[in-house]
C-alpha cells in the first residue's frame, strides 16, 4: 500500500458561538474565539489518499484529479469565507478544527474514485491540528 | 457522530533543555565512542518541539475533543514546567538512572500525559531538532504495528 498526501492552503475565518450557552458561558468555554466578529486562519490541509500505484501509470491516484478535486469542493467552497455564514455543510455546527476536518472528509470521500481516502490533516495554525481517518486504519 | 470515523486532535509545544548522553555503566571510552559530542560532561541543549495526539469524540454542544485550555494547562503542568529551561540530567527525577536520550524523552513525556482525564492519548511526538523526530504511541499500538 502506498500512501499519497497533497497538501493545499486556504484561509477562512470563523467564530466560536453554541446559542444554547449563556454569554458567560460562551466567553468562559470558547475564550478569544468568541469574538462575535470572528477571526481569521490560515489553514493547511493535508489529503492521503491509499492504493497500490497503477501498473501502467505507476500512480495511485492522478495527481492533477486530486488536485481538481481539492480545488472545487474545498478551496472554491472555504477560501476566503467566513465559515459560520458561508458553508452550508458547517451550518449549525461550531466550526472547529474538528468539525471542519470532519466536514472536509465528508465532502473528498466520495468524490476520490481511484485509491480510497485515508486521512485528513486540517491545521489551523502550525501548532494545532484535527486529523480524520476511518476507525481502525493504520497510522500510515 | 456514529459515522465510523476516528477524530485526533494534535497539538504542539514547546520547551528547551539541557542534557548529557553518559551511561555511568560504560566505560570512559566506550561512553566517548557512542555518544560522540553528546558525551561533552558539561552538556548541551536544544529546542525540543513536543506534539501531542489525542482522540475522541466530538462534542457537539463545543464541536471540541477536548478544550484546548484544558489539555494546555495540562501538559503545561505535567512537562514543561518540569522540563523547561532545566537540565534533563540533573533536574527531571527518572533522566538520573535512565540516559535522557530524545528516544527516552518522548516515553517519559507519554507516560507522564497517559494519565490526561478528558480525552485519550495516541501517541507523542518529540522533536529534538529541526532534523531529529521521534515518536512513541505505547507498547501495546506499536506491536500491533509491527505485528509482535
Amino acid at each position: 500500500m502506498v500512501y499519497l498526501t497533497r497538501k493545499i492552503e486556504f484561509s477562512a475565518s470563523h467564530l466560536y458561538h453554541n446559542p444554547a450557552f449563556s454569554a458567560e458561558e460562551n466567553r468562559q468555554v470558547f475564550g478569544k474565539c468568541n469574538n462575535p466578529h470572528g477571526h481569521g486562519h490560515n489553514y493547511a490541509l493535508e489529503v492521503t489518499v491509499a492504493g497500490e500505484p497503477d501498473p501502467v501509470t505507476g500512480m495511485v491516484l492522478d495527481l492533477k484529479e486530486l488536485k481538481a478535486i481539492l480545488e472545487r469542493e474545498i478551496t472554491e467552497r472555504m477560501d476566503h469565507r467566513f465559515l459560520n455564514y458561508e458553508v452550508a455543510e458547517l451550518k449549525d455546527q461550531i466550526p472547529t478544527c474538528e468539525n471542519i476536518a470532519r466536514v472536509i472528509w465528508k465532502l473528498l470521500e466520495p468524490k476520490i474514485r481511484q485509491g480510497r481516502l485515508h486521512k485528513v490533516r486540517l491545521y489551523e495554525s502550525p501548532d494545532l491540528f484535527a486529523e480524520c481517518c476511518r476507525n481502525g486504519a493504520s497510522q500510515g | 457522530m456514529k459515522d465510523g470515523l476516528k477524530m485526533i486532535l494534535g497539538r504542539r509545544y514547546r520547551f528547551a533543555a539541557s542534557h548529557r548522553l553518559h551511561n555511568g555503566q560504560l566505560s570512559e571510552e566506550e561512553n566517548n565512542r557512542v555518544y560522540g559530542k553528546c558525551n561533552n560532561p558539561f552538556g548541551h541543549g536544544h529546542n525540543y518541539v513536543v506534539e501531542v495526539s489525542v482522540s475522541g469524540t466530538v462534542d457537539p454542544a463545543t464541536g471540541m475533543i477536548v478544550n484546548l485550555m484544558d489539555l494546555d494547562s495540562f501538559v503545561e503542568r505535567e512537562v514543561i514546567e518540569a522540563f523547561d529551561h532545566k537540565s534533563l540530567n540533573e533536574d527531571v527525577e527518572v533522566f538520573r538512572t535512565i540516559v535522557p536520550t530524545t528516544e527516552n524523552v518522548c516515553k517519559e513525556i507519554y507516560q507522564r500525559l497517559k494519565q490526561f482525564p478528558l480525552a485519550k492519548l495516541e501517541r507523542v511526538r518529540v522533536e529534538e531538532t529541526s532534523n531529529n523526530a521521534f515518536e512513541y504511541a505505547g507498547e501495546e499500538i506499536q506491536d500491533r504495528a509491527t505485528g509482535h
